[in-house]
């Protein structure tokens, strides 16, 4: 395998990888409304599995 | 308007409360007054449902009275929480103190596989947990919470003071529909076996039958009305954490409370929403 074919390899698994996680982990619903003026933000309002 | 986020314990529901990464959250009553007393900005609007915490013991063990319990281990989720005040309760009307059982601090979600590996002898905890005990095969209710303390009072609704004085309309929001869904649930099986569905698969992540088990069997096992905080039931949980040394002294009911939320509930009506209409 040549140089190049290793690095265009390597770096579409680390852009496949990263695009997993951020579909997958990251949260975007508290990250979006992080990003609101305090006026307009959604209440996050914790809760455990207990009645 | 809001976004719920599930959490596996209070002590990290309290940690996100202090950093405002939370803005509201429930927590057991008894912690949320400690919380106030330590000066952490948050006040009770409302509760969070009544009863629906129970004891339980292993199904073919030897506890079959309170007196049983002298020497055994109980699984409490904090010291901080109503289920411990409870233990105290049961005890001393059994002529008993807390000095002899020893009570340990665990994360109510692994307190069933606890009891069922005999790592503890008993747990007491909210639902579904005593439920999911009873389920298992290894689990049996020794007493419910409303045996040793009517109107018992579990998970309240705390709001952090800089919330309340800046948006108090998006408060009122989400105490009118707690209060709302509340009516809802208390209207009969059938809403009750519809929510075990789905907050079971979207909510709470546990298995619905559990949560049909534990919202049904029988049906006042955890009831929601009336949910408004008022003095007496505080002014009781004030009184028992004085007396297991969680408070240094009194607080007053409106040091903790902010009740304006819960007037404006009592005019309020159920959730129009049938099952099998969606």
């Amino acid at each position: 395998m040549t140089i190049k074919k290793l690095v265009v390899t390597m770096s579409v698994w680390i852009a496949a990888i990263t695009g997993l996680h951020l579909w997958l982990n990251f949260d975007w619903e508290s990250f979006l409304n992080d990003s609101r003026p305090e006026a307009e933000r959604k209440l996050n309002v914790a809760y455990i599995p207990v009645t | 308007m809001f976004l719920p986020k599930l959490f596996q314990g209070f002590p990290e529901i309290k940690e996100a409360l202090i950093a405002n990464r939370m803005q509201a959250g429930f927590l057991g009553a008894p912690m949320a007054i400690a919380l106030r007393s330590q000066g952490v900005p948050i006040k009770i609007v409302y509760l969070g449902h009544r009863y629906g915490s129970a004891f339980v013991v292993s199904k073919d063990g030897p506890i079959h009275t309170v007196r049983d319990l002298a020497g055994k281990t109980i699984a409490v989720a904090s010291r901080f929480s109503d289920e411990r005040l409870i233990v105290g309760r049961a005890l001393r009307a059994n002529s008993m103190s807390e000095s002899e059982v020893k009570m340990v601090e665990m994360a109510p979600p692994d307190m069933a596989s606890a009891l069922s590996s005999h790592a503890v002898d008993a747990f007491v905890t909210g639902e579904p947990f005593p439920s999911q005990a009873e389920l298992g095969g290894y689990g049996r209710v020794l007493f419910f919470a409303r045996e040793y303390w009517p109107d018992y009072i579990s998970c309240v609704l705390v709001v952090r003071d800089d919330v309340i004085e800046r948006r108090p309309e998006a408060v009122q929001m989400l105490v009118d529909g707690i209060a709302r869904s509340g009516l809802w649930l208390d209207e009969g099986k059938a809403h009750r076996e519809y929510a075990a569905e789905f907050v079971g698969r979207y909510y709470y992540q546990q298995p619905p039958r559990i949560l049909r088990w534990a919202l049904t069997h029988p049906m006042d096992r955890v009831t929601y009305t009336p949910l408004s905080p008022t003095r007496p039931d505080f002014d009781l949980i004030v009184d028992l954490m004085v007396q297991a040394k969680l408070l240094d002294q009194r607080l007053e009911f409106e040091d903790y409370v902010d009740p304006r939320f819960a007037e404006h509930t009592t005019t309020l009506r159920s959730w129009q929403f049938e099952p099998g209409n969606d």
